[in-house]
């Protein structure tokens, strides 16, 4: 059960794929200059990839648009990169039904353009995701601002079929909106960074693109006047798809006067109610002492272009609403330097740093995870370098025995290590 | 088969005796939830009060090599709650209580029994509310939602159990108390909270539930929409979704419904309309008003014979009083029935509906509807005679056809009701032998004895057993040397 030589193997790969979708090397990951990689055209391509490379006790890298490949532990040993950027289909688009199957490659940004001419729209808006595979906003559980409104791919993945690490095509979840024929297969894959199989097409649910949109940019003196104006927008009938904090650095990378902290709120419905709402928005801002001004239509863009323009470190932090000014102050407590910004709503946020040394960082993770322990939340470093991310855990403890309970879904369905071996967390 | 003297022992001593039902006539209680076609009494029932006690319970049946079949309030329709291999029925009415309500942070930390609108009861002073809503919520049990993934009308806007799920605290098959999930917003790891909604017991007994609390709307508005035939009522839902308008509720009763309805509660649809829409709005005020108009105009484009606006909230309950009495009015025209739950692609909805007319008139029988048209999440009853020989097979049969019908047409089993015993048999419908075998491989993960709610769920089928392997991708010639 072993294939001879390296080369044998090379013609193995090329077989399945074609002479001109088959690379020796290939773009490093994560610093890794993978041996082989492939671009399959088809899903049953990609399950032959998986078949091969499991018998050959390969290493697989899963890769969509690359935006996301520094997330969890820097890779060993990479054997085979296998590339969705050919499985880029969109598949079956139904608008009457709000729903659209695509292939893993398809980015974010090229289904918005065909959703677009009907009035509809998929809300995943991660840092730069115009670009970005669905299949990858998928397996890294990436989200944005319309989160607030519209919950994540967890909330919209309804249907997924994917090829587990010995190559069996397999479907879980529906086609349909709404279903509980049995086990919600879909929320497994999603974040699991492709380590129980590779993601290849996605059924998806979509919401009717709202008439008209507002934003309003409110300013704030300090974060407990950001937290108070969080506190009283959710305690409140108004229906925002976003509620985003800007801290000071990240108004400066958007081109605005970074004098202080801010919330980007914005209301999308039909136009009266727009109206009607603008009115508690302004009123709430200023009764926690806010300024408000209103923004323009590509104010979205820009924050997007400025979040997805920061170098260097990405925590992300999960934590609730009522710790958001504690954050801030953590965060800023620890790493001096770091930018803000994040659905403050739903304490979803990410600190954004230049530069950290391993032993700087790690001391800051350990403050910053101590805070969120006890609500369940989580610091996930989603970029540094490798030089500092081997020096320490990007996921942070997941408390046994839900621990136990992943490592022995992991086994089951990948023995051997094939997908993404030693990447999430607990080295799984 | 008979529980040892020493599980029964330990079941006595850990729960004392009002704890443990033992009796014949007490355990007949627990026979079957609300689908009666399946009965099987447990050989005990367990009634715990904390976390630990049903720790407790799992590890002394597991050791025992004793089935253990969770117990809400019973109120499911797929015959999950019952024990056909007999074991330890674990009922969770005793853990009640709402352990903590945390506004700030929008959610609610709960026991399994507590029951599904005591929740909202008990937020909704301070302006919030629990959104799933299924049409037993004033006797459901969360816990019972939870191991279901429940729906109800009103998850057409605010989604289904499992999108209000934060955080599970589960004993699962091993004996282990697997705490998953919590408040935040993000977490590291597998997302085990998503996988174990909707696992109806089978990985494991939920002891405790942390639930998103969603803010009330500033506005509601209920209308009713009559037409002449339930084809007509389809178009219309689906000319709604359509246009981009997502009502918080969209439901559908067609004519035999309607009448059920009417000798029940009194003439609160209007008599001689082959089906009502019922239909609501909710949300900030402008936008209800907008949107109402606006879905108005569409089912008077659609030949909507009628369509009236409640005007205030004792109209708006008059109109929901029908829809909610629905179940309890079938008896006035059926002895018996088989309930569906099956889910088409909602643009399906007009071409199901007729297909069901024909089904419904090769088998001579009669169906009455009332379902979530919004989503397209069919409830036909189908109603049949069980004194007259062969009428329930009949029955079976057209219910069969109908499942069928929808698959076809890239539909799924079940929308809301879960699969239990009814429905096993009809997963491979739907899935492909890879598909099931993984499931099954997902429930050893957490259930490696076998013992947690067997029966339930997956089929008795090759691909859920032992052993197998589905079929791999055959590799080129001369992959191989």
């Amino acid at each position: 059960m072993a294939v001879t030589t390296s080369a044998a193997l090379a013609d193995g790969l090329r077989a399945i794929v074609g002479a001109a979708h088959l690379r020796e090397g290939g773009v490093p990951v994560d610093g890794v200059l993978p041996r082989w990689s492939a671009a399959p055209e088809t899903i049953e391509q990609a399950a032959l990839l998986l078949a091969l490379a499991q018998d050959a006790r390969l290493t697989v890298v899963p890769r969509g648009g690359g935006t996301a490949l520094e997330l969890g532990h820097p890779p060993a040993r990479v054997d085979l990169v296998l590339e969705t950027r050919r499985l880029d289909a969109v598949l079956e688009y139904q608008p009457e039904d709000l729903t659209v199957t695509v292939q893993a490659g398809c980015t974010a940004g090229a289904l918005s353009a065909q959703l677009a001419a009907r009035g509809q729209i998929l809300p995943l808006d991660p840092p730069g995701w115009a670009g970005r595979s669905l299949g990858g906003i998928a397996a890294t559980h990436a989200s944005g601002p319309l989160r607030q409104r519209y919950g994540t791919m967890r909330d919209l993945l309804l249907g997924v079929r994917f090829a587990q690490a010995d190559g069996v095509l397999t479907w879980g979840g529906a086609k349909v909106v709404k279903s509980v024929s049995g086990y919600d297969v879909p929320k497994l894959m999603v974040g699991a960074l492709g380590t129980l199989g590779v993601l290849l097409e996605l059924t998806l649910r979509l919401h009717p693109a709202p008439d008209h949109e507002s934003t309003w940019l409110a300013s704030f003196r300090t974060p407990a006047h950001v937290q108070e104006c969080v506190a009283a927008l959710l305690d409140s009938t108004v229906q925002p798809n976003r509620i985003e904090l800007l801290d000071a650095r990240v108004l400066a990378a958007c081109g605005l006067p970074a004098s202080a902290t801010a919330l980007a709120v914005s209301i999308g419905t039909v136009e009266p109610a727009v109206r009607a709402q603008e009115g508690l928005v302004k009123a709430l801002v200023q009764r926690a002492r806010g300024t408000v001004e209103t923004m323009g239509a590509s104010f979205w863009r820009t924050y997007d272009r400025a979040l997805a323009g920061f170098e260097g470190v990405t925590l992300r932090i999960g934590t609730v609403p009522a710790r958001l000014a504690d954050t801030l102050a953590s965060v800023h407590a620890v790493l001096p330097e770091a930018a803000m910004a994040g659905s403050a709503g739903l304490g979803a946020l990410q600190a954004l740093t230049g530069h950290a040394e391993a032993p700087a960082l790690q001391a800051a993770l350990d403050r910053l995870r101590e805070g969120v322990g006890d609500v369940g939340g989580s610091v996930i470093v989603e970029r540094a370098p490798r030089a500092v991310r081997e020096r320490l855990d990007p996921w942070g403890p997941v408390p046994e025995p839900a621990l136990a309970a992943m490592r022995a879904i992991k086994t089951e369905f990948d023995p051997r290590g094939v997908l993404n071996a030693g990447r999430f967390v607990g080295g799984i | 088969m008979a529980l040892s003297a020493s599980v029964v022992a330990g079941l006595q001593r850990l729960l004392g005796p009002a704890g443990v039902v033992l009796t014949p006539e007490g355990r007949l209680t627990y026979e079957s939830d609300m689908l009666t076609l399946y009965k099987a009494a447990p050989d005990a029932v367990a009634l715990p009060m904390t976390t630990n006690e049903v720790q407790v319970i799992v590890r002394l049946c597991r050791d025992a090599r004793v089935p253990i079949v969770p117990r809400g309030s019973g109120t499911g329709l797929i015959g999950g709650a019952t024990a056909p291999l007999g074991g330890v029925m674990v009922s969770m009415t005793r853990m009640t209580q709402i352990l903590e309500v945390d506004f700030p942070n929008r959610c609610a930390t709960v026991q399994p029994g507590l029951i599904n609108l005591w929740l909202t009861n008990a937020v909704r002073d301070r302006g919030w509310f629990f959104a799933p809503d299924p049409s037993s919520q004033m006797v459901s049990s969360i816990g019972g939602n939870v191991a279901t993934n429940a729906g109800g009308p009103h998850c057409l806007k605010y989604g289904i159990t499992t999108n209000h799920v934060l955080g599970l605290e589960i004993v699962t098959g091993t004996g282990d108390v697997v705490r998953v999930g919590g408040k935040a917003s993000e977490r590291a790891g597998y997302d085990l909270t998503g996988v174990m909604v909707g696992n109806e017991g089978t990985f494991g007994l939920v002891t405790a539930i942390t639930v998103r609390l969603l803010h009330l709307p500033e506005a509601v508005k209920t209308a009713l929409a009559s037409f002449a035939s339930v084809v007509e009522a389809s178009e219309a839902v689906s000319a709604i979704i359509a246009a981009g308008i997502i009502p918080a509720a969209l439901e559908m009763l067609d004519d035999a419904m309607i009448g059920a309805v009417n000798a029940a509660v009194g003439k609160v649809y209007p008599d001689g309309a082959g089906a009502v829409l019922l239909i609501e709005l909710d949300g900030p005020r402008a936008e209800v008003e907008a949107q109402a108009e606006r879905v108005a105009a569409i089912c008077r484009e659609r030949q909507a014979l009628m369509v009236t606006v409640a005007r205030d909230e004792a109209e708006r309950a008059l109109l929901w009083k029908g829809r909610k009495e629905a179940a309890g009015a079938v008896g006035r025209i059926t002895a018996a029935y088989l309930l569906q739950d099956a889910v088409v692609p909602r643009s399906r909805l007009p071409q199901i509906m007729r297909e069901m007319v024909a089904i419904s008139k090769r088998h001579n029988l009669l169906f009455a509807n009332v379902f979530h048209a919004g989503d397209g999440n069919l409830h036909p009853l189908i109603c049949y005679d069980d004194r007259k020989p062969g009428e329930l097979e009949r029955a079976q049969q057209a219910n069969e056809e109908l499942l069928h019908a929808c698959i076809a047409l890239g539909g799924t089993v079940s929308g809301e009701h879960g699969i239990g015993m009814d429905k096993a048999k009809n997963l491979p419908l739907q899935y492909a032998e890879a598909d099931l075998n993984f499931m099954y491989r997902l429930r050893r993960v957490f259930d490696p004895d076998g013992l947690m709610n067997p029966a339930k769920l997956l089929p008795s089928h090759p691909a859920c057993g032992e052993g197998f392997r589905p079929s791999r991708p055959t590799l080129p010639a001369g992959t191989w040397v």
